[in-house]
């Protein structure tokens, strides 16, 4: 037998399970709170409450499903063992103390130093450097030197920076006036977790959809293109370059983004399973929602140009776009392409060969999953409608959809987190037929 | 070593046997999906020699299918030393897929 395969590599299930089972109970909460913020979100301006909604969408669902997700994905990505599961561990448990103290002080206190804030914003600060020594700890080891793990540790180091630029806008809000809080915005959707999105999908889609042959320029192309135009469009934020050097980089961004969706896609139509299940169903929709953020990404760059009010709503729709779109629908999928992964080689890695044992995906309801789709797409769809009409009900009734939507996957994700041992006598072939291959 | 379009009867049989070891992604089984490369009996020295693939690097259950093949041999043979080698060339590709396991995949999803 080998040694070195990825299960040998994979951490502890205990490491990676509580992340999956606290992200899936931030999204029902984040849905509740957007509720009570409809009327913020329908004005369009930033508010105590979108502040508060952002960051348990941002750093309570989506970071901590992705801190979680990457603790496992590092050794099928890297082919190496992650750094310190200790580390690890503890990055769990400060980001989810600091998370809702610093939703509570946004909630109350807007942005302003509170005690809340310091204590909520320093752990997260914390769980995020150990994150980021636990990631680089794991890539120094790998020999496996490829454009995608290059995505995974640059989206690292923009991470830190994201973070550390919050915190000082907390503490010297004066910084402001240097398009600092523009600055944190897109060094963490643009660096952090598109960088990251780059890495991991260009890993995973072509293996789940088991395609071949891929064109890995295309990739090469959209590390240059994506960085190179971030760094531009940071430049011309901090020194208030004006809208071309805006454009250019916005338009630099999207291509490098093109570029990303075309090795995608290729991997889409030479997938050889050409019927998707739901976790492939989802990350096809995340891709298509996707385009709505890059068109008004790229539309909002052009500022003064448009008018405000449009503006407003068109960088409303490029957040909301990123977060409760594309984010939120490739979490969505990704969870049944992990999760069940991960409790099935803990249940069953010693089992296999001895009984017959059910496959990961038989350990979700297939009826929620489908269900939580069409109500996804319809919560999202009001949301869209709610934010270009300014209709608080819409958004209201957006947000009762998404809760239905959280409710549902958060069904799934703990039938699969309580999964019982399920097995069967094997039955092997009593007769001697030839195998012919075709 | 005996590639798997030229085995003998016992080979046959433990080819068979690995037939039952699913790829837990695809929910294909292996034999289908092109992974087995070589399958190889010595009577007289009591082992068996299996040399299969992956069709990823870094198969999230990679080890798992090895460790699966080794023990259903295993239980079918008691008293074999049955060794399972895993190698990367020649590199798998889809064309190794049978066409029972392309309509399998399609079925199954």
């Amino acid at each position: 037998m080998q040694a070195g395969l990825s299960t040998k590599n994979a951490p502890s299930p205990k490491v990676v399970l509580p992340y999956y089972a606290y992200g899936s109970i931030a999204f029902i909460i984040a849905t509740i709170v957007m509720f009570f913020t409809a009327g913020d979100l329908a004005v369009g301006f930033i508010t105590p409450k979108i502040l508060s909604l952002v960051h348990i969408m941002i750093l309570g669902w989506i970071t901590m499903i992705i801190f979680g997700a990457l603790y496992q994905l590092i050794p099928v990505v890297m082919e190496v063992k992650l750094y310190s599961e200790k580390l690890a561990m503890a990055s769990f448990i400060t980001l989810g103390l600091g998370t809702p103290l610093m939703a509570i002080s946004f909630w109350f206190d807007f942005i302003s130093d509170t005690y809340l804030m310091m204590t909520g914003g320093s752990l997260v600060i914390l769980s995020v450097i150990m994150f980021v020594i636990n990631t680089l700890g794991s890539a120094v080891q790998t020999v496996n030197k490829t454009i995608e793990n290059r995505f995974i540790v640059t989206s690292i180091f923009w991470l830190l920076l994201t973070v550390l630029l919050g915190l000082s806008i907390i503490l010297f809000p004066n910084i402001q006036a240097y398009g600092s809080f523009q600055i944190h915005i897109h060094l963490g959707i643009i660096g952090w977790f598109m960088m990251l999105v780059v890495g991991v999908a260009s890993t995973l889609m072509p293996m789940f959809f088991i395609a071949h042959q891929l064109n890995k320029k295309c990739l090469e192309r959209a590390y240059w293109f994506i960085n190179g135009g971030l760094i531009v469009l940071l430049i011309s934020m901090f020194m208030d370059l004006g809208n071309y050097a805006k454009i250019g980089a916005g338009l630099v961004i999207a291509l490098g983004f093109i570029m990303f969706f075309r090795y995608n896609f290729g991997a889409y139509k030479k997938r050889l399973r050409r019927s998707l299940d739901i976790g492939m169903k989802l990350s096809v929709l995340a891709f298509s929602l996707f385009v709505i953020t890059i068109i008004t990404g790229f539309l909002s760059a052009f500022g003064s140009i448009i008018d405000a009010s449009i503006l407003t709503k068109l960088n409303l729709i490029y957040g909301v776009s990123l977060i409760f779109g594309f984010l939120t629908t490739l979490i969505l999928g990704q969870m049944y392409k992990t999760l069940p992964f991960i409790v099935w080689l803990k249940i069953y890695q010693d089992k296999v060969g001895k009984f017959k044992t059910p496959l990961p995906a038989d350990m979700h309801s297939q009826e929620a999953a489908d269900a939580h789709y069409f109500f996804f797409i319809g919560g999202f769809a009001l949301l869209m409608g709610g934010i270009i009409f300014s209709e608080t009900v819409l958004i209201q009734a957006s947000s009762l959809f998404m809760l239905v939507t959280a409710l549902l996957y958060g069904y799934n994700t703990f039938i699969i987190l309580a999964h019982k041992e399920k097995l069967k006598p094997l039955v092997f072939p009593k007769a001697k037929p030839r195998v012919v291959r075709k | 070593m005996a590639k798997i379009d030229n085995l003998n009867e016992t080979e046959q049989e433990i080819l068979e046997i690995i037939k039952t070891v699913p790829d837990p992604e695809v929910g294909v089984n292996i034999v289908d999906l092109g992974l087995i490369y070589e399958v190889e009996h010595f009577e007289r020295d009591k082992k068996i020699e299996i040399k299969m693939t992956l069709s990823a690097r870094g198969c999230p259950v990679g080890d798992t299918i090895l460790m699966h093949v080794q023990t259903v041999v295993s239980n079918m043979f008691p008293g074999y030393y049955v060794d399972v080698e895993l190698v990367w060339e020649p590199q798998w590709t889809p064309e190794l897929i049978t066409e029972d396991g392309r309509a399998e995949m399609d079925n199954g999803f």
